[in-house]
């Protein structure tokens, strides 16, 4: 006992040497393979810290009640789940690896993963993640974005994809059926601006990244590239130009949207939506119930649609979610107890369970694919969409920095807005990106 | 024993020092030092932030954006916020000091409201009022004819972005230089004022020859905070659509500052930024307390 007591001091001040002397390698905790199992009560007397995201899950006390008592019962250790508001998550992530106030375990939303990993903030995971077998199954582009270096630092949990979302009543009103290509919907904006000339058909919005994101991917085009490590912004290549000029010219030339989207982000679109100003909009897997809910007359009148390629196919769009994550400020011996945690999470009935409650995606191709078959209105479009058609950004650390630069939106913004035009738009996005491509 | 004398001083000072020595000097301490390191989210974990000397300060100086908007909207948002705020709120002093106590009560208690109103919430409400869908101000425009909703966005517009920002931050600030300098009018000697009265001097010169040279300590200090709280203005600008990095065009040095530090995680940049704007700050101060006193003594 005294020994394994040493151990740990031993490794505690392993951890914190290089912290205080800098050493870049130092610090980092890989969980190797799995010697033996946990037996019940192994870690009696133990409280495993965890921050999930607030708003998900609209009833996550009683299903955390629930993976309490199992956690409980299997290891012997209490669970400490705390809320975060995904809004002032991401500032609270990181005055946390300032102060060293991080849980165990977190929920992280998969575009930060790579960031977090490359400042040494998390476990490496890639042997529990093979040998969960979670590899072959799970949804590609869900376990790239958690990569780094070849090393997997989250755990896939739940995912959501954007297609677009639109009044069944309007479109029928005007004749419109749901627009299977680029060209039917321009066609379908300008019919239903002639049938309800006070909605909006199609609002472009200047804050929302996503949005653009399906239409530069679907003219063949690509926000950057990686070659040999390293990452250059491809947003001026002619085929990105083309998507960004479609998609904005929806608003600039077409009848789709108003001057007043150019400011707008996914928000100011559901509102808009729930309101009964649009008609048609962008919008995630996770939302149909919510604008539901804010508007319970819209009830049986919104259906979904994957977002179209330009001559018909799909456009591909952005599959987002969270990962789970272990920190490397958890304690040695309880990382065997951490990854107990994330595996109940993320695999099996309780990973069931949370996609049912919250309208997002369990991880696995293999469950997906039966909610696609189950055939929902409002749910298989996405399903199909994420099968078919899901893509990522850039899977670099730097991203996350382009993103908090606001690159791609205010590229929008200034485009809708008229003050530039696609091409010199473009030109200060890929300059601007490959900045911090160049500076790290 | 003047020793003994001093070192008491000190030790009466002492808890009052070490306050301010952890909550305002080793923060300034620590800005200074990370505005000459290269310091991102891998240092603030794993610590050893490489220093690069006036590398950051070399950086932002080189950036067009600094001189073409940044400090152009942050000196100009600054400037005339400074002159409605002062003015507006010595024209509700004034109006103020007529009223009977009833309707000084009143009027006092609306305008304390404005103030204690959270900025956050105080921008929403304006940002609500301006808004092209549903706000009031648009669709009395439109009722007016002089503004299509359809075709109007007011945030995106640099001039018409920082009108309804001004709104916001005047009618914020206002009610302090109210009562400040309604406290200072309480102080005017009476018989000077009827004296000037009596010799013919109208309203106009009796301000500007009796009050405005009484209450100048007054008007100092509620220029010079009013000055700082515009120059580094932050919450109203950062909560506008738009406002956070969106719209390029209106970025100023308090939304520059943090999109760096936070949303890119270069702490060491934001820093750099954060030290250009205090020193901005001093200068602007330091001269103008001596314009304002450069007759007597400071």
């Amino acid at each position: 006992m005294r020994l394994r007591r040493l151990g740990v001091g031993l490794a505690v001040l392993g951890l914190m040497a290089p912290a205080c002397g800098g050493d870049d390698g130092g610090g980092q905790q890989t969980l190797e393979e799995e010697s033996d199992e946990i037996t019940p009560g192994d870690y009696e007397g133990e409280t495993l810290d965890v921050w999930i995201m607030q708003g998900t899950n609209p009833d996550a006390t009683p299903f955390f009640d629930q993976v309490s008592s199992a956690f409980t019962e299997q290891t012997g250790a209490d669970l400490n789940v705390q809320f975060v508001e995904w809004a002032n998550a991401y500032d609270k992530f990181t005055t946390g690896i300032a102060g060293g106030e991080l849980p165990d375990v977190a929920e992280v939303g998969t575009t930060w993963t790579p960031g977090f990993a490359d400042a040494g903030g998390l476990v490496d995971l890639t042997d529990r993640i093979e040998q969960a077998g979670l590899t072959d199954d799970v949804v590609p582009e869900l376990l790239d974005t958690g990569e780094l270096d070849g090393a997997l630092y989250g755990m896939p949990w739940y995912s959501g994809v954007r297609s677009i979302v639109y009044r069944t009543d309007i479109l029928a009103k005007a004749n419109v059926q749901p627009p299977a290509s680029w060209d039917e919907l321009a066609d379908a904006c300008a019919a239903l601006k002639a049938a309800e000339p006070d909605m909006v058909p199609f609002p472009i919005a200047g804050g929302s990244e996503y949005g653009v994101d399906p239409f530069i991917w679907g003219a063949g085009g690509e926000i950057a590239s990686e070659s040999g490590g390293q990452w250059t912004a491809t947003l001026d290549s002619q085929e990105s130009r083309e998507g960004i000029s479609y998609y904005t010219g929806l608003a600039t030339d077409g009848d789709c949207s108003t001057p007043q989207a150019s400011t707008w982000d996914e928000t100011d679109l559901s509102e808009a939506f729930s309101a009964g100003d649009a008609a048609m909009i962008i919008a995630g897997s996770w939302t149909p119930k919510a604008l539901i809910e804010a508007n319970p007359d819209l009830a049986g009148k919104i259906g979904v649609f994957p977002i179209p390629g330009p001559d018909g196919g799909l456009s591909p769009s952005f599959l987002g979610g969270s990962h789970m994550g272990i920190f490397n400020t958890t304690d040695e011996d309880k990382l065997e107890l951490a990854w107990h945690f994330v595996e109940m999470m993320t695999t099996g009935e309780f990973a069931k369970q949370w996609a049912q409650q919250t309208g997002f995606f369990p991880p696995e191709s293999s469950q997906l694919e039966q909610m696609e078959a189950a055939d929902d209105p409002l749910v298989s479009p996405f399903v199909t969409q994420v099968l078919e058609a899901g893509a990522t950004v850039p899977v670099t650390p730097a991203y996350s920095k382009i993103q908090g630069n606001a690159t791609m939106t205010a590229m929008l913004n200034s485009i809708l807005t008229g003050k530039a035009s696609v091409e010199e738009a473009t030109a200060t996005a890929t300059q601007e990106m490959n900045d911090v491509f160049a500076n790290g | 024993m003047p020793n003994r004398q001093s070192w008491r001083a000190w030790l009466l000072l002492a808890p009052g020092l070490a306050t301010l020595a952890v909550l305002l000097l080793y923060p300034l301490y620590r800005v200074t030092q990370l505005s000459f390191q290269d310091f991102g989210l891998r240092e603030l974990n794993l610590g050893g932030a490489a220093w690069i000397g006036l590398g950051n300060y070399q950086q932002l100086l080189e950036d067009e954006r600094l001189w073409q908007i940044v400090l152009p909207n942050t000196v100009g948002f600054a400037v005339v916020n400074v002159a409605l705020t002062v003015i507006f709120g010595t024209l509700v002093a004034l109006l103020l000091f007529r009223l009977g106590p009833w309707m000084r009560g009143i009027v006092t208690t609306a305008i304390m409201a404005a103030w204690a109103v959270p900025a956050v919430t105080g921008t929403y409400a304006w940002v609500f009022i301006f808004d092209s869908r549903r706000g009031p101000a648009m669709r009395l425009m439109d009722w007016l004819g002089l503004a299509d909703p359809d075709t109007t966005n007011w945030f995106d517009d640099r001039l018409t972005f920082f009108a309804i920002a001004t709104i916001n931050v005047v009618h914020h600030g206002f009610p302090f230089v109210a009562v400040t300098v309604l406290a200072g009018l309480m102080t005017v000697p009476k018989d000077v004022i009827e004296a000037a009265t009596i010799d013919g001097a109208n309203a106009w010169r009796r301000f500007w020859h009796i009050t405005f040279p009484t209450l100048k300590p007054v008007f100092a200090v509620v220029t010079i905070l009013s000055t700082i709280w515009d120059f580094k203005v932050f919450t109203q600008i950062y909560l506008m659509p738009g406002g956070d990095g969106l719209n390029r065009e209106v970025l100023n040095l308090g939304t520059w500052s943090y999109i760096t530090s936070f949303g890119q995680q270069e702490y060491g940049l934001g820093a750099a930024l954060a030290v250009m704007l205090t020193a901005v700050l001093l200068i602007i101060t330091v001269l103008y307390l001596r314009v304002i006193f450069r007759e007597e003594e400071l």
